[in-house]
């Protein structure tokens, strides 16, 4: 107050002496009007009238800009700071003239106001950008898990803990592998994605597809889809994010449905079982006694009932497969001993069709690590699907031998209908079929499926290359069981046992 | 194995089939009986233990399912010291029934073999027979 008020002075003290020096000047002008000139009191009055008003304004002008100068340098400096007013020089306070102390303190006193509120602006936004991202991780309505550059889990959300069945101090800290025992749909698993993701990417993000999760203590099965988000050095260390997308309802429908058709299936089976023995049992006691047309009746109705029942056990692998229920257990083997024992299996059923099996087996190939009843569905699978795709062709070659990179390659060929091109990547997908041949050709389409998940788990590839109308060959590799034997003790397992499926384990859990 | 039209002569074995299943009982006796074993059929869980018991032969046919007392049953018994003296027989589970790994790797390791009824065909067990030392 005492700025403003030595002001008020300051500006009455100038009024004061501006207004007496007016008056002075007046009453001075009038007596020497009157004295040494003589002119008429009534003039000069009217003179002094005149001369009054001219000054007023002179005044009031002059008087109004003096008393302003401080209220502008104000005026000045508030707007200098105003963000919507940009390039306003701020007042220089130095060069006052009227006021000084007080626009000075006054203006130091707005400058301090609006760095206050700038900076109470800015932790107030800072508080509130940390309150959204609590919220939106607590309260996002998908299960939202973060990890650090060791797959150490950060954080959980609400939903993550329910999803999981934990609590979140039970699962704070650990390894996530050792939470979230999941099995992905191939081999590019989160582990996987993981170590190419930390070797060669800044930030970068990966969905997966059908992953499980595998819940012991009798919990549900759980399906879901997987997002992931990798960025490198986070200063937070919340180096990987990972959002579950739960689709269990909707993908085990789909399993569901090869679960009904495998529990009905397999009330085919003694029935089958016993038609094959009956059959097998009137061939045996009646060979040499029928004329050759029942002979050839009695084969057919042999290979018919054959096929039935490697039907059947497609079906029922396939719901295992799906469930993850086939397990492998690979053993040495001479192989050209098991895929004559399998082209022996489908001789009867080439025969009755007047199909020739010719088998050239390379010589010196390694023994290999199969699971040998598995191994043999294979080659009869592939062997079925030649023989239904033959045609007016009467020939199937299968053959046998070693490949550059070491592995065992076999293939079967026939020379049939072929496969077109567009179909040929779908071929080893569950339920497809040519859909040409779909009306002549009775099948599931699950045989190839079948053949692919067990040919993978063996850790082996399965292929296929045709021109339509010229016949396809079939062909898949093995590893031989001396490179097997290796990554058994590379893994300290005693056995060897793959589970066959499209279902691969995380492997890290295991290795850790 | 080639198909023979004729019968074997005995080969001295004997087997014991406990199984209650009259055609697959029927068609397993047929098929061994023509490679020369001696079947004895029994459809009783209860008398087909007895007889077992009894050490008179060379392979047992166990069912798992079967009346009155159930396969696995009747081999924890066959293999319970107390309940049954060593037995010169090999026991051979034949079943239907899908096994979690967990039973089946337990059944095993009692029994002699493992044979899923609808996955071999009567002379493939007389070969599976044959091999038995």
């Amino acid at each position: 107050m005492d700025n403003f008020q030595s002001l008020r002075s300051e500006i009455r003290k100038y009024l004061i002496i501006v207004i007496i020096l007016e008056n002075i000047l007046l009453i001075g002008g009038i007596w020497y009007f009157v004295r040494f000139l003589h002119q008429s009191i009534d003039y000069v009055s009217i003179g002094a009238y005149g001369a009054s008003i001219i000054m007023t304004f002179v005044i009031a002008i002059a008087a109004a800009d003096y008393v302003l100068i401080p209220l502008k340098a104000l005026w000045q400096a508030i707007i200098h700071l105003s963000p919507s007013e940009k390039g306003v020089a701020a007042p220089e306070i130095d060069k006052l003239t009227v006021g000084r102390t007080l626009v000075a303190n006054l203006t130091a006193q707005i400058y301090q106001i609006v760095t206050v509120a700038e900076h109470s602006e800015s932790l107030a936004f800072k508080k509130s950008s940390s309150l959204k991202a609590d919220f939106i991780a607590n309260n996002l309505p998908l299960p939202l898990i973060v990890l650090d550059g060791n797959q150490t889990i950060l954080f959980v959300n609400n939903l993550a803990c329910s999803y999981i069945g934990r609590s979140a101090e039970d699962i704070i800290n650990q390894n996530v592998y050792s939470i979230l025992n999941m099995s992905f749909p191939s081999d590019q698993t989160l582990d996987s994605w993981l170590k190419k993701a930390k070797a060669s990417a800044v930030t970068t993000s990966q969905l997966w597809e059908r992953v499980r999760l595998n819940i012991t203590d009798n919990q549900p099965k759980r399906l879901f889809d997987l997002a992931a988000y990798y960025n490198k050095d986070n200063p937070q260390h919340y180096e990987t994010l990972l959002v579950l997308f739960d689709h269990t309802s909707q993908y085990s429908q789909d399993d569901q449905a090869i679960s009904f058709v495998a529990l009905s299936v397999h009330e085919l089976r003694t029935p089958l079982a016993l038609l094959r023995g009956y059959i097998e049992a009137f061939d045996e006691e009646t060979k040499g006694t029928l004329n050759p047309e029942l002979d050839g009746f009695m084969s057919k109705m042999n290979a018919t009932a054959q096929q039935l029942s490697a039907f059947v056990n497609n079906i029922l692998n396939v719901a295992r497969v799906d469930n993850d229920q086939l397990s492998l257990q690979l053993h040495e083997e001479v192989w050209s001993e098991i895929i004559q024992g399998a082209v022996d299996m489908m001789s009867l059923r080439a025969k009755v069709r007047d199909i020739d099996l010719t088998l050239n087996v390379a010589k010196d190939l390694p023994t290999v690590g199969v699971d040998r009843v598995s191994i043999q569905e294979v080659i009869a699978n592939l062997i079925d699907n030649a023989i239904k795709y033959s045609g007016s062709s009467k020939q199937i070659v299968i053959s046998t031998a070693i490949n550059n990179d070491g592995s065992v390659e076999t293939s079967v060929q026939d020379f049939g209908v072929g496969v077109p091109t567009s179909v040929l990547p779908n071929l080893f997908t569950k339920f497809y079929r040519d859909h040409h041949n779909r009306a002549q050709i009775g099948g599931t389409g699950l045989g190839l499926y079948l053949c692919k998940a067990i040919v993978n788990a063996h850790g082996g590839n399965i292929w296929v290359k045709s021109k339509e109308g010229k016949g396809a060959t079939f062909g898949f590799t093995l590893l031989p069981y001396a490179k097997l034997a290796e990554e058994t003790k590379n893994n300290d397992n005693k056995e060897i046992v793959r589970s066959a499926h499209g279902w691969i384990k995380n492997h890290s859990l295991y290795r850790r | 194995m080639q198909p023979q039209s004729q019968t074997l002569p005995a080969n001295g074995k004997r087997v014991l089939c406990i199984e209650d299943e009259h055609f697959i009982s029927e068609l397993y006796a047929r098929a061994l009986g023509r490679r020369g074993y001696e079947v004895d059929i029994e459809l009783d869980g209860q008398k087909g233990l007895a007889k077992a018991q009894t050490d008179n032969y060379d392979v047992i046919l166990l069912d798992l399912m079967i009346p009155t007392i159930d396969g696995i049953e009747i081999l924890r018994t066959l293999r319970d010291s107390a309940k049954t003296p060593h037995l010169k027989a090999k026991v051979i589970i034949i079943t239907n029934l899908e096994q979690r790994e967990d039973v089946r790797a337990d059944i095993e390791k009692q029994a002699d073999g493992y044979i899923v009824k609808a996955e071999i065909t009567p002379r493939e067990l007389a070969d599976i027979l044959d091999k038995l030392k």
